[in-house]
């Protein structure tokens, strides 16, 4: 089962390769079928082919650590099944075919979560996603009524054909039935259990590639339905852009006060895919909104599949529970301070291309505030990131079972190598991509982004050169290297952990040392970082959930279980509608 | 022939940013009726901890961390030009402009946190903790006005941005200038915002558990990234320079402005200072920020 996941992996980024350039267009009249004027199709688009590329990329890089769990076969047939909609999803050129992959996307999802998930986190899931695909479906519904015809070539007049309010009534639908799958904050009620209880297998894709879902069809959405050119000004772009900020500021401190490392890569998921909302508000926004998902897919891959090594090895998930383990895998850590650099967007890593891409495109479009927001949002996930690495592989090891344990194996390793050498390259030639993201704007007629060679990313306003900033970086670093080898001083190694300067005391095993994992606690004691820090969306959901209770036990009233009462009520409905038919 | 320029920066950095440190501590001295030390004991103190040993080792990562952290100071230097017009000391600036110096100037604390949390000393990650907090809420009203003056110059050239101002930034727009300056003094690591480093009395901060020439080189690089941040504010309100004498005096003036602040002030808790910088300089930046784009219409 595993070697067949490998090649059914290989395949699809086979497959996906063959398409890119090509034209390939299958559509077929369901009038055949009876069902008249209906047309669904297929298409490989060039935006298509790119959320497909992540989509095999994503399924590449878990089957690779697939040989290290023990996953059943129906695991594995509802893992091709996913597969199998998700390119549904990204190949339809029509939202019936959409829908279908969509309620597929979901209903397996559902399935694998069954593995692992508790009964609640599977309940607020599945009710989620089905609230989510009912909201499209009425979405998709209303945009028919106008449009006739469900491909998205006619979405566009049909929209305009729409009634103001039903514009508003249909993009409401749309962006609900989005932003759960994307878990915009304030709609990631189901999202924080799921992250954390799936399987460690199966979450790298859920962050990776599933969330992307969201994107795309947001994009669809945004480019063949509303036509972004008309979208500046508009309440729609203010919505974007404020509900993407707010993810991505309130994620990240939600963030820093978590213990669990599943959790808050969650978060920080919630907060990246934040950025994407928000430069998608803006009609230039899409070659970010482009580069920041490739970079977040490859990212979060990284970032997840190294903590499901580390939860192999040590069958730890939180950072209270570990600590110390870099001397014990350093390569792990290695690849795991490459991710953090990338999804921190520091420079010379290719985290810093797609960010910067997002930042001049707001600076040009003259967003200012946006662009200082997003510029303290990224700021502020320097804690979380740094909790991230220290709490695992820094500070002091909590037990001592970490003094003995070894390197994850290979198979953790080589996807993670793969992945950072995909970062490392984008970062040192960050225009590698601005090409292919050109044929995709061109084909959607939006403005291109320029481009002038490989090394250099970046327009009028600003630019840098990737290639002269990754040999300074190299180079610079070497020098200050050669520079403190040629100092001759012997240190004496450190003999034990204890082996501190420590107030002038001396610290034993009773002296609690791993203090880091908790940072972020004081921040509950600034003012509106506290706000944010003690509430939570939940409060909202409980509340709408005791209400549903409530009403649900008039129902309980009527349907008691008694069978004679119940077939009286029955009856007596019956006669009502009877005589109501027969008026 | 670019790499005689960027050793000369690197150079020039060294010897002001110390000659700077020296003045700082001795200015501060005598704001405090002391006579304090020479201008040139800081400079001798990291020449000499050089050639000291260090007293234990934690680690390859462990050295690593001041490494990076000098890297990132020495970056942030490079792609700072000097001067506005001239070819010379303009270091690597035509390949790079603001946003990427903004990131390189987060890199050294990065990296150093990684050194620092390696060495396992609690007191060490505490303030490293405080300094990613403090790190976070200084950026906040500090990229507000650096937006609006990226904006107003229609570029994010640093160059072009101190070429571009007729009446300097400070006064054709104060309200930014004063916000950047609170962000600025705790840049610095100045009173009140210097619970980080905690310099004086408290045995705790990033430094705790380095010695001998790892010490000196986590002093150097503050030397050479103290300088590269007061060239940087000259640049983006000050005017920029046109020569060395133009770029000492302004970047002194500026200097002593800090110093004078941190003097008089008490120091802030972490969330204390966090409370404030995200109160005060951030709403007179908004402010400034609107006022800016309305003039510039």
């Amino acid at each position: 089962m595993r070697v067949l996941s490998l090649i059914i992996s290989l395949l699809a980024l086979w497959g996906v390769s063959t398409l890119f350039g090509s034209e390939a267009h299958w559509q077929i009249d369901m009038g055949s079928f009876g069902l008249e004027g209906v047309v669904i199709g297929l298409k490989a688009t060039a935006l298509a082919n790119f959320f497909a590329l992540l989509i095999a990329i994503g399924f590449f890089s878990i089957s690779l650590i697939a040989s290290k769990y023990k996953l059943s076969k129906g695991f594995y047939a509802l893992l091709y099944l996913l597969l199998v909609s998700l390119f549904l999803i990204v190949y339809a050129e029509d939202y019936l075919l959409f829908f279908v992959g969509w309620e597929v996307m979901s209903v397996t999802t559902y399935l694998l979560f069954s593995y692992d998930l508790s009964r609640e986190a599977l309940i607020k899931y599945i009710v989620f996603a089905l609230a989510s695909a009912m909201s499209l479906l009425g979405g998709i519904m209303v945009l028919y009524s106008a449009s006739h015809s469900f491909l998205y070539t006619d979405a566009h007049q049909g929209f305009i054909a729409l009634s103001a309010t039903l514009q508003v009534i249909f993009i409401l639908l749309m962006l609900f039935a989005f932003f759960i799958k994307l878990g915009v904050i304030g709609f990631h009620y189901w999202l924080m259990d799921s992250y954390e209880q799936s399987s460690d297998f199966f979450t790298p894709y859920l962050s990776a590639v599933l969330s992307k879902m969201g994107i795309y069809a947001l994009i669809i959405l945004l480019v063949y339905v509303v036509d972004i050119h008309m979208i500046s000004g508009t309440w729609l772009a203010y919505t974007l852009a404020i509900m993407g900020l707010l993810s991505s500021i309130i994620a990240t401190f939600k963030a820093v006060n978590e213990d669990s490392m599943k959790r808050l890569l969650a978060y920080s998921s919630i907060a990246q895919l934040g950025y994407i909302v928000t430069v998608l508000s803006m009609a230039d926004g899409l070659g970010g909104a482009l580069y920041h998902s490739l970079i977040h897919t490859l990212v979060k891959l990284l970032l997840f599949i190294n903590i499901a090594g580390i939860i192999y090895m040590t069958a730890r998930s939180k950072f209270s529970e570990l600590g110390g383990l870099i001397y014990r895998m350093p390569q792990s850590f290695v690849l795991l301070l490459i991710g953090i650099i990338s999804l921190a967007g520091m420079p010379p890593l290719a985290g810093f291309a797609s960010k910067f891409l997002i930042y001049t495109t707001l600076l040009e479009g003259g967003n200012l505030l946006i662009l200082s927001a997003m510029l303290f949002a990224s700021a502020s996930a320097f804690l979380y990131i740094y909790k991230l690495i220290y709490g695992i592989y820094l500070g002091h090891p909590t037990s001592k079972r970490y003094e003995t344990i070894r390197e994850v194996p290979l198979a953790f390793l080589i996807p993670q190598y793969l992945l950072s050498l995909l970062l490392i390259v984008a970062g040192v030639y960050p225009g590698i991509v601005i090409p292919y993201f050109n044929t995709i704007l061109k084909e959607l007629r939006l403005e291109t982004i320029p481009f002038e060679s490989y090394t250099i990313l970046g327009s009028e306003m600003a630019s840098y050169n990737g290639f002269v900033l990754m040999s300074a970086f190299v180079g610079v670093f070497v020098l200050i290297l050669l520079f403190m080898l040629s100092l001759r001083s012997k240190a004496k190694e450190a003999k034990d952990r204890f082996d501190i300067a420590y107030c002038g005391e001396v610290p034993d095993e009773g002296t609690h040392l791993h203090y880091g994992f908790s940072m972020g606690k004081e921040l509950k004691r600034v003012g509106f970082i506290g706000v944010i820090l003690r509430n939570s969306s939940s409060v909202f959901y409980d509340y709408i959930s005791r209400q549903l209770f409530g009403f649900a036990t008039v129902f309980r009233k009527l349907y008691s279980g008694n069978l004679s009462f119940n077939f009286n009520i029955a009856a007596l409905f019956a006669l009502i509608l009877l005589w109501w038919g027969l008026r | 022939m670019i790499i005689l320029d960027l050793a000369l920066m690197l150079i020039t950095a060294y010897f002001v940013g110390f000659i700077y440190y020296g003045l700082y501590r001795n200015i501060t001295a005598r704001f405090q009726r002391r006579i304090g030390p020479t201008i040139f004991q800081s400079f001798y103190d990291s020449i000499k901890f050089f050639g000291k040993k260090e007293a234990i080792s934690h680690g390859w990562m462990f050295y690593l961390g001041p490494i990076i952290m000098a890297t990132g100071a020495i970056m942030t230097l490079f792609f700072i030009p000097f001067f506005y017009q001239s070819e010379s000391f303009s270091g690597l600036s035509g390949y790079g402009n603001l946003f990427l110096v903004l990131y390189l100037m987060l890199l050294g604390p990065l990296g150093n946190a990684m050194g620092v949390g390696v060495g396992g000393n609690p007191f060490g990650v505490m303030g490293v903790t405080r300094g990613l907090t403090r790190l976070f809420a200084l950026e906040l009203p500090f990229y507000i006005a650096v937006v609006a003056i990226m904006s107003i110059s229609q570029s994010a050239d640093i160059a072009t941005i101190a070429g571009s101002q007729t009446t300097i930034n400070a006064f054709a727009h104060p309200l930014l200038f004063i916000a950047a300056l609170f962000s600025f003094v705790a840049m610095m690591g100045q009173s009140p915002f210097d619970v980080v480093g905690a310099p004086v009395e408290v045995y705790s901060g990033p430094a705790s558990e380095f010695s001998g020439k790892f010490l000196s080189l986590l002093m150097s690089q503050s030397a050479i990234f103290s300088f590269a941040k007061l060239v940087l504010m000259v640049n983006l309100f000050l005017g920029g320079a046109d020569g060395f004498f133009e770029l000492l005096w302004k970047t002194f003036v500026l200097f002593l402005f800090v110093i004078a602040f941190g003097a008089i002030y008490g120091r802030f808790k972490t969330p204390q200072s966090v409370d404030f910088l995200i109160k005060v300089p951030t709403v007179i930046a908004i402010v400034g920020l609107i006022f800016a784009t309305a003039w510039g219409n």
